[in-house]
């Protein structure tokens, strides 16, 4: 009554049509990859044809393969450095600390294509063949920010004063931040770096500016299976990259909270402290 | 300033956190912030003998760029791009305002419901609505079948299928910082625009939008920046009507092969970005807008 959106039952139709708008699209792809036909309009019957098509196809499986490999080392090497970068960022009161703040979330905002052709120049600039390794390289520096952004914020609900106590206790600077605040970041951690690797796994544009001719990855061969017409399989492979990538953001949401009760620091502290 | 810091760890321990950030920071600014310069020398620069991109000092790459060729594609990507934002801001703030207020113990169900089509392959989910839009597609069908129309309509291909797959693409960076910005939103505020007599409308008008503005101004600018640099839905939901500065800049590093131009192309639409990235910089490094 006092606004216009006040009415739960207004807000309710349209949110629900929202998500119907938001999940329409992904359903069809679901149901259409285990169409026994190759129709895209109507189900014929029900079959695992293109999921035994993708799975015989070598160049298909070598992407996937690529893709996995792309997504792993970007999720390991970008979730160390973010987390040091994150840490630094929030520890340090330097001059050092408020430049990196802010050129730490240029790449969060600049478009990808921008992104795609400075790392596609660099490389050139440096006479770098285009490879698995360019493509993870572009991948790892977006993917900094992103974990960053993540620990920075549960950085920001751990005070200074276990680090404070660790070192009253003979700590060491460098050991109250190996013994006490990595344990405590450590869901933080987990999560970034599964929501990294997801980003990596789906990541088309970077890649499509910083792939070589061999070892494509997933999205950059559906980009040119699109372009040569609908085929039934990129629903497929679509299902199969939605399942790998949903999985990984899942966990990422659902392991900070089983260690909820256990991440405080003083635990960790009295832990360490035996 | 904070004494825990500077206790007893001799000198070197002044510098202890910046070594924290020297990776992660210089590896950004050698591959992020120097090529950005790279994109802007090469603008510069033309093409030689072999097709490659030399380094030089002259305007005619920007001088093409605006052509009269190329100004319509410029001024088509900017108007996608606002229309998208526009949208995403019309449909998203009441989809965020039911889960921040009356999502309950569901919001976060809510929420992540939210955000699980963002995590399908953007082409993907492209492609989806390439199969649902398409002449011979799921609508069509189902419309001639349901005697709505005798003929399909043209529905791929046009601007309306292009900016329908920006919002599909980008709308979630819209309804993220607002469903924040009106979950910190204290009830109360509404509740005195009640008590002083104002309309719905007029509480809504000066209290409600007013209190979320951190929100509203976050989410435009992060819908619009990628928006404006899309090429992916253009190319698959579009034609060369809809073609927008993305699928310019594509064309130039790979069909071509032109990538000076391609770098000035770049580089005007970046001008085009500066504004709204500094503003949102300046705003977020000052924890007054929402991250993501």
């Amino acid at each position: 009554m006092s606004e216009p959106f006040y009415k739960p039952r207004f807000l309710r139709l349209f949110t629900g049509l929202v998500y119907l708008y938001l999940f329409i699209p992904i359903l069809i792809v679901i149901v259409f990859s285990f169409n026994s036909q190759k129709s895209l309009q109507v189900m014929e019957g029900l079959s695992f044809r293109w999921y035994t098509e993708f799975f015989n196809d070598p160049t298909l499986m070598d992407s996937l393969l690529t893709s996995v490999q792309i997504a792993l080392l970007t999720m390991v090497i970008s979730t160390i450095v973010g987390t040091a970068l994150a840490i630094g960022l929030v520890r340090a009161h330097s001059g050092t600390s408020k430049g990196f703040n802010i050129l730490m979330l240029i790449p969060l905002i600049t478009p990808e294509i921008v992104a795609g052709i400075s790392a596609l120049l660099i490389f050139s600039q440096l006479g770098i063949g285009l490879s698995i390794w360019t493509i993870v390289i572009a991948h790892i520096t977006f993917s900094i920010s992103y974990v960053t952004i993540v620990v920075r914020g549960r950085l920001a609900s751990i005070g200074v004063e276990v680090e404070e106590a660790a070192q009253d206790l003979g700590a060491s600077k460098w050991e109250s931040v190996r013994l006490v605040l990595i344990p405590a970041l450590w869901p933080a951690i987990v999560a970034a770096g599964l929501l990294v690797f997801a980003l990596s796994f789906d990541d088309f544009v970077l890649s499509f500016f910083t792939t070589g001719e061999d070892a494509q990855p997933l999205p950059v061969r559906i980009w040119s299976m699109i372009r040569f017409g609908v085929s039934p399989t990129i629903n497929a492979v679509g299902t199969l990259m939605m399942v790998v990538s949903i999985s990984a953001v899942a966990l990422a949401v659902l392991i900070p909270r089983l260690f909820g009760r256990r991440e405080s620091g003083v635990k960790v502290l009295t832990g360490a402290e035996e | 300033m904070d004494p825990a810091l500077d206790r007893g760890e001799g000198l070197s321990s002044k510098r202890f956190w910046d070594w924290f950030i020297f990776p992660g920071g210089i590896w950004i600014a050698l591959l992020f912030a120097i090529p950005l310069f790279l994109v802007l020398a090469l603008s510069f620069g033309h093409v030689d003998d072999f097709g490659r991109g030399v380094y030089g000092f002259s305007m005619d790459n920007y001088k093409d760029v605006f052509d009269s060729t190329y100004v319509p594609v410029l001024v088509r990507s900017v108007g996608y791009a606002l229309a998208t934002v526009i949208l995403c801001l019309l449909v998203g703030y009441p989809v965020a305002y039911f889960i921040a207020r009356f999502g309950g113990k569901y919001r976060y169900v809510l929420l992540a419901a939210l955000v699980i089509p963002f995590f399908v392959n953007y082409l993907v989910r492209t492609y989806a609505w390439v199969a649902l839009l398409a002449d011979q597609g799921l609508v069509n069908n189902l419309l001639v079948d349901w005697g709505l129309t005798q003929e399909p309509i043209q529905m791929i291909n046009t601007p309306f299928a292009v900016i329908g797959g920006l919002v599909y693409g980008y709308i979630i960076f819209m309804i993220l910082p607002l469903y924040g910005s009106i979950e910190r939103m204290d009830p109360s505020v509404v509740e005195a625009g009640k008590d002083l007599y104002g309309s719905p409308l007029q509480t809504f008008l000066h209290v409600t939008l007013p209190a979320t503005q951190a929100g509203i101004l976050a989410g435009c600018v992060l819908v619009f920046l990628p928006a404006v640099g899309d090429f992916v839905s253009a190319q698959l939901l579009g034609g060369p009507d809809t073609y927008m500065v993305g699928n310019l800049i594509q064309d130039q590093f790979f069909a071509a092969s032109n990538w000076p131009f391609g770098s000035a192309l770049t580089v005007v639409m970046m001008l085009f970005l500066a504004v709204w990235m500094v503003f949102y910089l300046r705003r977020a490094s000052k924890g007054e807008a929402e991250v993501l």
